[in-house]
């Protein structure tokens, strides 16, 4: 084999990997846990799809607060950002949640740390499934 | 759902235990010890800072 062909051979080696681990991170993202499914991490999968699922269903059971995209603040739009961070799951909160928040109790409050958590949570099982995909970590 | 302020404390601290442990440790074993310690260290700086707060609350 020439030297341009192994050459060539590894660009398209590198891509395919940059586009599985792209793959990974959305699909993470979107479902919790399936960016370490698609690689067949089994474990790492349930266990993201378990532990945001939990804090999802207790933060929208204890009625937190969900941001929407149209907040008015600098702290709406990040707590939009951290609840999106949840995916698919964001609009399972949605539908969980049909009375709206109550955050006049301790309860509502902490609700809308657990929606906030399962956001960033996802995001860090999504950042890392992208970081195992690229051969970054084990 | 009402939870107790314990209960949200150790339902959290146990979803974030165990989601760490998974990501950051491959090992079974080395798992379950993080899992444990991480566990473990939410509930000891928890009710600390619960008794640490203690006095200003009245």
């Amino acid at each position: 084999m020439s030297e341009n062909a192994m050459g060539g051979e590894l660009v398209s080696c590198e891509t395919r990997r940059r586009m599985l681990a792209l793959l990974a991170a959305v699909a993470g993202w979107l479902v919790p846990g399936l960016g370490h499914a698609i690689q067949r991490m089994w474990g790492r999968a349930a266990a993201c799809f378990l532990c945001v699922g939990m804090l999802v269903a207790v933060g929208a059971g204890m009625r937190g607060r969900i941001f929407s995209q149209y907040g008015s603040d600098a702290f709406d739009r990040l707590g939009f950002f951290a609840d999106a961070g949840s995916g698919s799951f964001y609009f399972l909160m949605r539908t969980i949640e049909k009375d709206g928040p109550d955050v006049s109790k301790a309860d509502g409050d902490y609700g809308t740390r657990f929606l906030a958590t399962a956001g960033v949570l996802n995001l860090l099982a999504a950042l890392h499934a992208y970081e195992v995909a690229r051969g970054r970590k084990a | 759902m009402t939870l107790s302020h314990l209960q949200a404390m150790l339902l959290f601290a146990l979803a974030i235990s165990v989601a760490f442990g998974f990501l950051g440790r491959r090992r079974p074993a080395e798992r379950a010890r993080f899992i444990v310690w991480s566990f473990l260290v939410f509930l000891g700086v928890g009710i600390a800072v619960g008794w640490l707060m203690y006095p200003f609350s009245k």
